[in-house]
């Protein structure tokens, strides 16, 4: 299994590549070209509105500015008193540290509800699929009074704290999926020699689930740089603001607003996570490949 | 292949009858806690109070900014009987998700499979089909929505300059608005999709080498090991969209302004539900309608771990 | 686990830590500095606004932290949407701010539970509103007690591209315009056809402070003071239907246009370049002038008849507020007082949250505002017998019974509803949704 399609000469690869038509390949690539435009048209139109002028964002239907002012850039970024690269910081402190706390806390879980049996498993599985159904916004309230007597409004901790207990039953669902995957045969062979849960958990479990661990630790990374209601009701103090939250201070339905700065620094909250997107993904796809489990 | 993987039982993953070395390791349930003790200091220190406090207020009455008042099932009863926005809501809520789940995994699963194939550009490829979930929900893609489905926006230039037809203005029409979000929640395809990705990424490629040897075409290696191979992966996939289209509340908030309108045509049910708490002071009520969404999805969650049993293959 | 810097310790450690880490120190030294006394009595302000409106305050608050040493201000602003479910989410924590800043609509909701105090015993000693016009002070009151200090007046205006109008040489909507002028005017512009989809004005049927505008020119008003809806069902049904006629007329946009309006600045017609004339209010004419191209001028509402009058009302574009639970009430009148008050603030404040209600920062800004300011203070201080006295403040639910007001004229719009079984549908909905207990 080859990434690139350009065959090499006397390979299997080559002799399935000339197998298939020529025309073919061109369809394809030009579907998905195609594809590529409508999924990138909104990062163009969002450049495009950083840089022309504000009068024309809203009342001009093509992407081509009328002329090109990279002013909002600047002027996003220092625009507060805080500047974005503040900001930045913050969002990816709490960003990496959820991650930690996704993976490790998420991952033991689920290696308990998908390879050790106990008592009322059923029944504890059940559970954690609840807690992922009632919508946030009526057990905001409880949490938030919860926190603030624990003295954690204005700090970072109950965006990150809960992360490392396995709140995100998402990640504990999507484990167990992947673990359950993973041949029997091998943790049972490890059985077999004496190993421990833990050591089965440390030494089969997680090396082997590469793709699985690196998928969570984008998802956890991109959706709590996303996040921005948390941050809005737990963070109070500007210093302490995320990018996300930052980028709300830029407009008012109310009053006067700062769409090219908006633009602007909305595309630059997505170069770090689109470069995360870019590196991490050789590991959440070649994992396994690499790996090379055989039965 | 296939045949060797045993179905097994509802929640959890329980292994049926297994060779005596693992029932030795799984005597007893103290691994097992062991194993769980973050999760279940989280549950009962952060999350499970919340969600039992929001039990009790959906019996009360609950301005939020006094103490809450008991109201037995009034609440409920109100709900069931005399709240012409709950059918409403109902409604809208139904619909996208039974449009906007099956499109979006198809799209996903169908994304996945072609980049899973060897395809000059592929990382270029991907990341960019991942682009659009990046941008989350974002007061941008409120603006870039608009001025995508707005009476001049590019689907109605296209729709002029390809057939002469002039569109109505999608997004703000009580007969296609909803429509537009289904298209967003497809659009952004991106998790599931890199899901799928490592999913397919598990299936030994042995497999597929021993079954072209045996002549057997594209289609039918789809059909026999790639599907039945990735069943857990499709289950998971459909259990959590599914959970999370029933939720579904802000791509409606910021797109409608907050309102689910025109006339209630985008007033999810999470929208509705935010309103009543925010907007009108009526946290119990809200909280009452909460708990019947829960019903309804874990409704939905339980027959799909029951119907499991029949089509989602686990290797253990 | 380094972000977890205590409030109170964060001036001068939290800030040599991020340095540390972050090694941005410039831009966290300017500006955030502030003097590092621990037995500052700090006082916590929250308001909804963007970054300008944010620089200004922060402003004024550091001239009040100059002139009052032994008190410090922290500001967290947020904007509209997201504003008020943190308010709440902070109230109902018992852990609001000390200083808020309120909505004439929501101040009622507020005040009715008990969540912020009434301000009655300040006023004199503490809190200064000698130079108030005593109609404006009693703006911010709720069942007799003085809730919420204005921060500026304003009043609803139409938003009108003066350019359209010069350019088909039509005369601009003055204070001598009627509805049927109007309706004329609008007719004529879109006739006039300057661009694809252009329309004379835009459609007004669902905004309810039109909507209460056209009451009171009727002798009627939105709500009576004990809360009720004070209008029948004929009034809705013909104010449906006057606007159905212009829509027939096509001097307005059909409904799915007129839909893209979420009724804020930059979803508004006039912004989209789709309508001459949009409407608002007066305050918000600084968004509209910085996100159109076109020259942006205000206009009153017309009147129904040329005698009718009284439609217009000045009213607090926004308010200050004090948290019911708030150890520093007395500190925070004292800053609202500042805010309201001082020639210095005012001149950093200006006409940003509309026309300042002392007349003696007034006199002290006219000769420093920019031509903005001088139109809004103009529009404002001039609109003579067309503005009459304030409303009784609206009920507890009139948020629920605008949203129903507006779904109702979607609905009429998008023609699924005829103007009378509209009204009929509607009144009866406003007195349910008032009736309701729970």
């Amino acid at each position: 299994m080859t990434i690139d399609a350009r065959p090499k000469p006397g390979s299997l690869e080559a002799e399935q590549a000339e197998r298939r038509p020529l025309w073919r390949s061109l369809l394809i690539h030009a579907a998905l070209i195609a594809m590529c435009f409508v999924m990138i048209y909104p990062l163009l139109w969002m450049v495009s509105a950083s840089v022309r002028p504000q009068d024309e964002i809203f009342s001009s239907a093509s992407l081509i500015p009328s002329a090109i002012d990279w002013g909002a850039y600047w002027r996003g970024w220092n625009g507060l008193r805080v500047s974005f690269g503040t900001f930045f910081l913050n969002s990816f402190v709490i960003a990496a540290l959820a991650v930690i706390g996704n993976v490790l806390a998420c991952s033991l879980t689920a290696f308990a509800f998908a390879r050790l049996e106990f008592f009322g498993k059923r029944f504890w599985f059940a559970i954690m699929l609840v807690t992922l159904m009632l919508p946030y916004q009526v057990t905001l309230i409880p949490q938030y009074v919860l926190f603030l007597k624990l003295g954690w409004v204005d700090t970072i901790l109950p965006l990150v704290v809960p992360k490392f207990l396995a709140a995100d039953a998402f990640f504990i669902f999507l484990m167990v999926q992947f673990f359950r995957g993973i041949p029997r045969e091998l943790d049972e062979a490890a059985m077999m020699d004496g190993c421990s849960a833990w050591r089965i958990y440390w030494k089969i479990m997680l090396p082997l689930s590469t793709p699985v661990l690196a998928t969570a630790a984008v998802f956890t990374f991109i959706w709590t740089w996303d996040d921005f209601f948390g941050p809005l009701i737990y963070l109070n103090d500007m210093r302490q603001y995320t990018v996300m939250l930052g980028l709300r201070t830029f407009t008012d339905s109310t009053g006067e607003s700062d769409f090219g700065g908006l633009f602007a620094m909305s595309v630059a909250s997505l170069v770090p996570i689109f470069l995360l997107f870019l590196v991490f993904q050789r590991l959440l796809i070649e994992g396994i490949a690499t790996t090379g489990i055989k039965r | 292949m296939t045949e060797a993987a045993q179905p097994t039982l509802a929640a959890g993953g329980e292994s049926v009858g297994r060779a005596s070395g693992w029932s030795r390791f799984a005597e007893g349930s103290g691994p097992g806690y062991l194993f769980l003790t973050p999760w279940l200091i989280g549950l009962f220190c952060f999350t499970l109070g919340p969600i039992v406090y929001s039990f009790y207020l959906s019996f009360t009455r609950f301005d939020l900014l006094t103490a809450p008042d008991w109201v037995g099932l009034e609440n409920y009863r109100r709900i069931l009987t005399e709240d012409p926005k709950f059918l409403a809501s109902m409604r809208v809520t139904f619909l996208y998700v039974l449009f906007s789940v099956p499109l979006k995994l198809a799209f996903a699963l169908a994304v996945a499979m072609l980049l899973n194939k060897g395809i000059k550009g592929l990382t270029l490829y991907r990341a960019l089909f991942y682009l659009p979930s990046l941008l989350g929900a974002s007061v941008a893609i409120a603006i870039l929505w608009r001025a995508i489905f707005s009476a001049d926006g590019l689907i109605n230039q296209l729709l002029w300059s390809l057939f002469g037809i002039n569109g109505p203005s999608w997004i703000t029409n009580p007969k296609y608005a909803l429509w537009t979000l289904v298209a967003l929640g497809v659009w952004q395809f991106g998790s599931p999709m890199i899901i799928f990705l490592a999913g397919l990424r598990q299936i030994p490629q042995d497999m597929y080498e021993a079954a072209s040897l045996d002549g057997a075409s594209a289609w039918r290696q789809f059909w026999k090991i790639t599907l039945p191979l990735l069943t857990p992966i499709v289950f998971f996939n459909v259990i959590i969209q599914t959970i999370e289209a029933f939720k579904s509340f802000t791509p409606a908030f910021i797109i409608s302004g907050g309102l689910g309108g025109p006339v209630n045509s985008t007033l999810f049910y999470a929208l509705y539900l935010y309103q009543e708490a925010f907007s009108f002071f009526r946290m119990g009520y809200a909280s009452a309608l909460a708990w019947i969404l829960l019903v309804i999805i874990s409704v939905f969650t339980a027959i799909s771990f029951l119907s499991s049993r029949y089509w989602v293959h686990y290797d253990d | 686990m380094s972000f977890h810097a205590k409030r109170r310790h964060f001036v001068a450690g939290h800030i040599d830590r991020r340095q540390f880490l972050a090694g941005c120190s410039a831009t966290l030294a300017l500006g955030l500095a502030r003097p590092a006394l621990s037995q500052q009595q700090r006082l916590r302000m929250i308001f909804w606004g963007s970054q300008t409106r944010a620089e200004r305050t922060y402003a004024a608050a550091d001239l009040y932290m100059k002139a009052h040493p032994g008190t410090g201000v922290d500001g967290e602003f947020l904007g509209w949407n997201d504003y008020w479910a943190k308010l709440a989410t902070q109230t109902a924590g018992g852990n609001a701010p000390d200083i808020i800043q309120m909505d004439y609509r929501y101040i009622v909701e507020y005040a009715g539970r008990g969540a912020i105090a009434p301000l009655d015993d300040f006023v004199g000693s503490t809190l200064n509103v000698a130079d108030f016009d005593p109609l404006q002070v009693d703006s911010g009151k709720v069942d007799g007690k003085l809730y919420g200090i204005s921060l500026g007046a304003n009043s609803v205006a139409m938003m009108v591209n003066k350019a359209v109008f010069e350019q088909l040489k039509l005369p601009l909507p003055d204070a001598k315009t009627t509805w049927e002028d109007f309706s004329k005017l609008a007719a004529e512009i879109t006739d006039a056809g300057i661009r694809r989809g252009f329309y004379g004005a835009a459609d007004g049927s669902k905004n309810e402070q039109i909507f209460e505008n056209y009451l009171r020119q009727r002798g009627k008003a939105l709500y009576t003071a004990d809360g009720q809806i004070a209008f029948d069902a004929a009034d809705v049904a013909e104010w449906f239907d006057m606007w159905a006629k212009l829509r027939e007329a096509g001097a307005v946009p059909p409904g799915d246009i007129q839909e893209l309006d979420q009724q804020n600045i930059d979803t508004s017609l006039l912004t989209q370049n789709k309508v001459a004339v949009a409407y608002a209010n007066s305050n918000e004419l600084v968004g509209y002038r910085k996100l159109n191209k076109d020259p942006v001028v205000l206009a009153n509402f017309p009147r129904l008849t040329a005698e009718s009058k009284g439609g217009h009302y000045r009213k607090p574009a926004m308010l200050f507020s004090v948290f019911a639970k708030s150890p520093n009430q007395k500190a925070a009148a004292e800053f609202i007082s500042y805010f309201v008050n001082d020639l210095e603030a005012a001149k950093v404040l200006g006409t940003e949250r509309g026309i300042p209600e002392s007349s003696k920062v007034r006199d002290a800004l006219s000769g420093t505002l920019d031509e903005t300011g001088k139109a809004m203070l103009a529009y404002v201080s001039g609109l003579g017998d067309l503005a009459a006295k304030l409303p009784p403040s609206p009920p507890k639910a009139a948020g629920e019974v605008l949203i129903a007001f507006q779904r109702t004229a979607s609905g009429v719009a998008f023609g699924s509803q005829s103007s009378s079984d509209a009204a009929q549908a509607f009144v009866t909905e406003a007195a349910e949704i008032l009736k309701r207990k729970t």
